[in-house]
């Protein structure tokens, strides 16, 4: 077989990871197959309906699907594992609960990282950063108006603070 | 679902790639943001026997002014940096192409220059493998048989990229790497008709730079899409004209996402040109769309659909350029 595994290091939510990975290996396969990480899901894996979605080092949202494991090498990102610090859920979780943005669940790992992405752009995110941010992941059910809601909620927070 | 194997390469500098690149006997690929590689390799469309990873090779980065006001876009920037960039956002009509790719996810990963190099795509190919199977092999796999369209010898999957027109407009340039040296092709050159070898880069080379002279004109942009989010194009157009209000002498109009390649339209840009951007001028200019679009496939949407789309951008982007 042509592909070698390669030794490789990655930061998963501050923890670190040495592991053999293979060039056949997503991300998306790491984080949820070898690190056991499997809170992030796989859905269409052609990059249009977002549930893979994880945070790079620079808190932005990128598509583990899409991406060779290898490619990362070194680098640092968040789970939605990592959104809960110390037992206390993440601000956006909790106003995801507050304002029902859940219903059966399986987009809520995509759409709550690609929420903190928004939060993480810009901690005042407008009505344009909140649509350019989250068109980019799908949920079926419980629809967009009450996740954007629970976004605004945080943001109108940031914007107290 | 793994992907298909291969050997995983990433070399620190541009010369070690070119070096692989020029050295390795297998089928490469480049891998840069990896949305659309990785899509193809999913789809095993792409079995690549290396892929050479240039997504973060210094060569290819930057986004500058040079000294004789030339503007410098490195292959390798991410499209989310491109269209924050002051200097970008000078170009509105550049930036609102960048802005029209997919989602923000995609353009947090996307390069210029992987874009600019998106493979053609069609309601076939781009299929799963376990799909594809049913009918089998195609002009894209290596087989003389196009499955879109029954009677076409030669591969038409559309040029889906929504940032290859707005630099069009500007008149921009590509610059190749390869061992031997640097060379600069005009955008307007770099694409072709057969939709499998969709543009002239040599397999040896690496697109580092895309020039484009530094100018004031006018630019209007627009993406005829189901969805704002997420999708390819039905039909895009950028049009852009120097001067102000119906004044104007050069002129540059480009549809995107129609055939294998942008299509500049030279006639109906010297329509404009020579009769300014009246109402009447604009509608004998719409009248020269369809001859200039050549040959159409039903492709996605139909032909006809196409060349009404067409015409309907061309009259709307002219009438918005009137006003910028």
């Amino acid at each position: 077989m042509a592909g070698k595994r390669q030794v490789m290091m990655l930061t998963i939510n501050g923890d670190d990871y040495e592991m053999l990975v293979s060039p056949r290996q997503t991300l998306l396969d790491v984080i949820r197959d070898q690190v056991g990480l499997t809170g992030t899901k796989e859905g269409c894996t052609t990059g249009s309906c977002g549930v893979c979605t994880i945070n790079n080092d620079r808190g932005e949202a990128v598509l583990s699907c899409l991406t060779p494991a290898l490619e990362w090498q070194g680098k640092a990102i968040t789970t939605i594992e990592g959104l809960e610090v110390n037992g206390e859920l993440d601000a956006l979780q909790n106003a995801f609960l507050d304002y029902g943005a859940v219903q059966c669940g399986f987009c809520t790992p995509g759409v709550l990282m690609s929420a903190r992405a928004v939060i993480n752009g810009s901690g005042r995110p407008s009505e344009e950063d909140i649509n350019d941010g989250m068109a980019g992941v799908l949920c079926r059910c419980t629809g967009h108006i009450k996740v954007k809601e629970a976004i605004r909620n945080v943001a109108s927070y940031n914007n107290k603070t | 679902m793994l992907l298909p194997d291969h050997e995983f390469s990433k070399p620190a500098n541009l010369q070690d790639s070119l070096a692989k690149l020029a050295n390795t006997s297998g089928e490469i690929k480049l891998l840069a943001g990896g949305t659309d590689v990785i899509f193809n390799m999913r789809g095993r469309l792409f079995n690549p026997d290396v892929l050479l990873s240039i997504s973060e090779l210094p060569e290819l980065q930057g986004i500058e002014q040079l000294a004789d006001g030339t503007v410098s876009l490195g292959a390798g920037c991410r499209l989310t940096e491109l269209e924050r960039h002051p200097l970008v956002r000078q170009y509105p009509g550049l930036a609102a192409g960048f802005r029209a790719v997919a989602s923000r996810h995609v353009r947090n990963m996307a390069t210029l220059g992987g874009n600019l190099n998106l493979d053609t795509r069609c309601w076939y190919a781009n299929q799963t493998a376990e799909w594809r199977e049913a009918k089998g092999r195609c002009l894209k796999t290596g087989l003389k048989v196009c499955h879109a369209i029954k009677s076409s010898d030669i591969c038409v999957a559309l040029n889906a990229s929504d940032v290859a027109p707005a630099l069009l407009a500007l008149d921009a340039s590509v610059v190749l790497a390869s061992l031997k040296g640097e060379r600069t092709v005009k955008l307007a050159d770099y694409y072709t008709d057969d939709g499998v070898e969709h543009t002239v880069r040599r397999p040896d080379e690496i697109m580092v730079r895309v020039l484009f002279p530094k100018n004031s004109d006018r630019m209007a942009y627009i993406k005829e899409t189901a969805r704002k989010g997420n999708d390819f194009a039905y039909a895009t157009i950028a049009a852009s004209a120097d001067g102000q209000g119906q004044q104007c002498s050069r002129v540059r109009i480009v549809l995107g996402s129609l055939t294998t390649r942008p299509v500049l339209l030279l006639k109906t840009a010297t329509v404009i040109g020579e009769r300014g951007l009246d109402d009447a001028a604009i509608e004998a200019a719409v009248t020269e769309v369809r001859d200039e679009l050549g040959a159409l496939t039903n492709l996605y949407t139909p032909a006809a659909y196409k060349g009404r789309i067409a015409r309907v951008l061309v009259r709307k982007a002219l009438l918005q350029l009137r006003e910028l």
